[in-house]
């Protein structure tokens, strides 16, 4: 196996099993390896999440395509099994063996404790991704835009609000 | 719709691999909780709208993505280890393929100043659903000072401190149990 190879099963297995607080704390881990390691641009990073949410499906699909950028498809299938198989492995496990107690104080204090930890990873990785975005003012007004429509008008499908928020930012680049 | 665990329903896993294939395949833009809620509970009565919810629980709370998880529950619920083997499989196989061939088609015409511009639009407007979620969280937190205190332990020992995430949640998730456990 080639070293990029490894290095996705020796980052990417780790994260698995402590991506706690879902997809977003998978992306705000992706985008830490990618910067500690040097892998890809930042700009790169970027454009690789647009595509990760312009795709149906989970937005940790990003992993694949970093595996993708870093070993071509051999690293896009090795990144998905590492992000992916862990973390189901685990969940299958803890499902099997608590599934006839779910009302149990303990169980309740798992969801309890652990929710706020998720909010917090959520926003860690938010506030890295504004910062890749950072320059100008139009990608904040876009972000708070969208932001504002998932927020006000539930209905409108999520695909529409990111076309929308493409179009915005060619609108806004002509206007310059 | 049933509203007993009791009355346990089994599956075939290649329905439950046409099932999960067909939302990996439509659900754009993300909503995919709604998706499965959609075919699982609503459309096919396979499992009830309660289980549903507590198995949507547990999936959020373990490590991983939140939709995978519920995923890998509902198949092992269903068909047992080759129910949730089906079902993630078949969730998957869309999106990484989707995701591949969009990534291959742009870097072919990345070349193109706007079609960079406008997939930085596209990012954008994707945090934004980000952005949607701290709000969501911040807003359930706001009347709890421990809630607060462990969203502001995370946020600046990841964002501020730069301490590598795994570390962060390995110490402040126990803590977080433990403190919601001496409340009672």
């Amino acid at each position: 196996m080639t070293d990029g190879l490894w290095q996705i099963l020796w980052h990417m297995i780790p994260l698995s099993f402590a991506s706690f607080g879902g997809g977003p704390a998978i992306i705000a881990g992706l985008d830490l390896i990618v910067r500690q390691n040097g892998w890809i641009a930042p700009q790169d990073f970027l454009h690789l999440f647009a595509i990760s949410r312009a795709a149906p499906g989970p937005g940790t699909t990003l992993a694949t395509l970093i595996g993708w950028r870093l070993a071509g498809l051999p690293g896009a299938g090795l990144a998905s099994i590492a992000i992916y198989l862990p973390s189901s492995l685990v969940c299958y496990l803890v499902y099997r063996a608590t599934s006839r107690h779910r009302q149990t104080r303990w169980h309740n204090a798992m969801r309890e404790g652990l929710a706020p930890v998720g909010t917090g990873l959520v926003i860690s990785g938010s506030l890295a991704l504004i910062q890749i975005s950072g320059n100008g003012w139009a990608g904040p007004a876009i972000s708070v835009g969208a932001f504002m429509i998932f927020q006000g008008l539930p209905r409108v499908p999520a695909v529409l609000v990111l076309i929308a928020g493409g179009a915005a930012s060619l609108l806004l680049a002509a206007l310059r | 719709m049933r509203d007993t665990r009791t009355d346990r329903a089994t599956v075939p896993a290649h329905e439950l691999f046409l099932t999960c294939l067909k939302v990996g395949s439509l659900s754009f833009g993300g909503g995919l909780t709604g998706w499965l809620h959609r075919e699982f509970v609503q459309r096919r009565d396979w499992v009830s709208d309660d289980d549903f919810s507590a198995t949507l629980a547990i999936a959020q709370v373990l490590p991983g993505a939140n939709v995978v998880n519920l995923v890998v529950c509902l198949g092992e619920e269903l068909r047992g280890p080759l129910g949730a083997f089906a079902c993630v499989s078949g969730f998957l196989l869309p999106p990484i393929l989707s995701v591949l061939g969009l990534a291959m088609l742009f870097d072919r015409l990345g070349q193109f100043p706007a079609v960079e511009i406008a997939m930085l639009g596209i990012a954008c407007a994707a945090l934004g659903m980000l952005l949607q979620i701290c709000w969501l969280g911040l807003r359930r937190a706001s009347g709890s000072p421990r809630r607060l205190v462990v969203i502001a332990t995370v946020v600046v020992g990841v964002s501020v401190l730069k301490l590598p995430m795994i570390l962060v949640v390995l110490v402040v998730a126990p803590v977080s149990i433990w403190l919601v456990l001496r409340q009672g």
